[in-house]
């Protein structure tokens, strides 16, 4: 296997956690906001 | 200067009107003194790593000048020394901090020695944190962007960031932050699977860094994938004591304080650790795979300063390289922002408060930090006029201030028995005396330009030493006459 795959695959693996986080962060927001 | 299509520009506009929009509204969540400082103590775990990640990031470009001028080394010296401090920060500083409940670390060296403490740390604080390399850093962005003068460049982004802190405080800091943790994480990751699918995978990079002319004229890439490239044991291990910095970094303590519990300090930085993990990766490779691009003869590339602008221009299509560009903006800014915002608490809690003006009001406070703000980002834009080298206004920054703080710092928060406040006040004074002086006589025996200290020895360590030394024998000392 060309260890470029791996590169690949971290650079996957960033993007999923930062939207994953992003997901988090809207429901964040929004649980404050429907609290008040 | 790089060709952008309007579409990017578009994106990069888009992306300055929304932080001036984030400013515009941010400021009804303002009620109090502790909401403008601390966001009201309530960072959740996704905006503390969020917040934290995207602070702590800001020296891209000076990343992809060491990625692509070093190699694989990079990642060593910017990447997994830190990861074991920010480790030991996690496990021992950070919820610790949290439990405190304080604002800064000022507030920390007069809870652990005195006044006086305070008042020299808030200073040597103030410069640690002054935003000049990061205002510099988007400057020089710009200036390649958009062709503009340099100083023009740099006036219009202290500008549209003085508008968000100011009317937003930290809660602006935070909000902002979010959107660029975002931009910025996508932004790098988009360029690497590009560049392999480019220009090929480990085949193609070994084949290329194997040529053995030097790229740029001066840079020898045939070391740049093994584990410590062409350089010392000794270099490396300088890069391995600046990432003690973290243990005085002020964002890092401003985060744990704004936690909205006493857990999530420790759980945040882990998991922002993995988050720079990937990241780091990223932008490394991104520096690889631009100097091997260059020695194949497939990338023009102006200086390794620029390299991550050469090779974004070269690989991404219309839109994505937008994309790639804000991220690298908002890499920078939400640094600026925050060391900018950190400055003016020196000035407005750390000196006017709590030395100058003990029955100040909240609503008087917080105008010392808006004129905080302004001096802060003054004098970065002085700093960064006159300095024209990022790194190395980095290294004297850094040097001076992790000489001076880290010790009283770890003692006040490790150290069970009695404390001097003689101690705290004269370890810093010695630590960075000692290194301006290292500083001062290497300038003065320089060889073309370059200092050349005393044995070789970096100004860090006697510095540390000398901070160390005081320490020890003064507080020995003082405890026994104070019993």
């Amino acid at each position: 296997m060309d260890p470029a795959f791996l590169l690949v695959l971290d650079a996957i693996a960033l993007i999923v956690a930062t939207l994953t986080l992003t997901y988090f962060f809207i429901r964040d927001i929004l649980k404050t906001k429907s609290k008040k | 200067m790089l060709e952008v299509s309007f579409i990017d520009y578009g994106i990069i506009i888009t992306y300055f009107a929304l932080l001036f929009i984030i400013g515009y509204f941010v400021k009804r969540k303002i009620h109090g003194l502790n909401d403008y400082f601390l966001a009201g103590r309530r960072l959740t775990l996704p905006i503390f790593v969020a917040t934290l990640v995207s602070t702590w990031y800001g020296g891209l470009l000076g990343v992809g000048e060491l990625s692509f001028s070093y190699g694989f080394v990079n990642w060593i010296i910017n990447g997994f020394f830190w990861y074991l401090v920010y480790l030991f920060f996690a496990f021992f500083l950070a919820n610790r901090i949290r439990r405190t409940k304080l604002y800064t670390i000022p507030d920390q060296l007069e809870r652990f020695y005195d006044k006086k403490s305070r008042f020299l740390g808030a200073i040597f604080n103030f410069i640690m944190v002054s935003p000049a390399p990061y205002i510099l850093s988007l400057g020089i962005i710009f200036n390649f962007l958009f062709g503009l003068e340099l100083w023009i460049t740099i006036l219009i982004v202290a500008f549209v960031m003085i508008f968000y802190t100011i009317r937003g405080g930290f809660v602006g800091v935070v909000y902002t932050d979010i959107i660029q943790f975002i931009l910025m994480m996508i932004g790098v990751a988009i360029l690497i699977p590009i560049a392999v699918q480019t220009y090929g995978g480990f085949d193609f990079l070994t084949n290329a860094l194997s040529n053995p002319n030097l790229a740029l004229g001066y840079i020898d890439t045939t070391q740049h994938l093994t584990l410590t490239g062409t350089q010392t044991t000794q270099w490396i291990l300088i890069w391995g004591f600046i990432a003690f910095w973290t243990l005085a970094d002020p964002g890092f303590y401003q985060r744990c304080y704004a936690a909205k519990d006493d857990k999530i300090p420790k759980r945040g930085i882990l998991a922002s650790i993995g988050f720079w993990l990937l990241f780091d990766i990223c932008t490394t490779f991104t520096g690889i795979y631009a100097v091997a691009a260059s020695q194949a003869g497939l990338l023009e590339v102006e200086s390794a300063l620029t390299s991550y602008l050469s090779i974004a221009g070269a690989l991404l299509p219309v839109g994505l390289l937008g994309l790639f560009l804000t991220g690298l903006i908002a890499t920078v800014m939400s640094t600026a922002d925050s060391f900018t915002f950190l400055g003016a608490m020196n000035i407005s809690h750390d000196l006017y408060k709590n030395i100058f003006k003990k029955d100040a009001t909240e609503k008087q406070v917080i105008r010392a930090t808006k004129i905080g703000i302004i001096i802060t980002v003054g004098f970065a834009i002085v700093l960064s006029l006159y300095f024209t080298s990022i790194v190395d206004m980095w290294y004297y920054i850094g040097t001076v201030g992790i000489s001076a703080m880290i010790v009283p710092i770890l003692f006040g928060f490790f150290y069970k028995k009695r404390l001097s406040p003689l101690a705290g006040i004269t370890s810093m004074i010695a630590g960075s005396t000692t290194s301006l002086i290292w500083i001062a006589h290497g300038y003065a025996n320089a060889v073309f330009g370059w200092p050349v200290y005393i044995g070789g020895v970096e100004p860090l360590y006697p510095g540390l030493l000398a901070s160390l030394l005081v320490f020890v024998i003064v507080n020995t000392i003082h405890v026994r006459r104070m019993k």
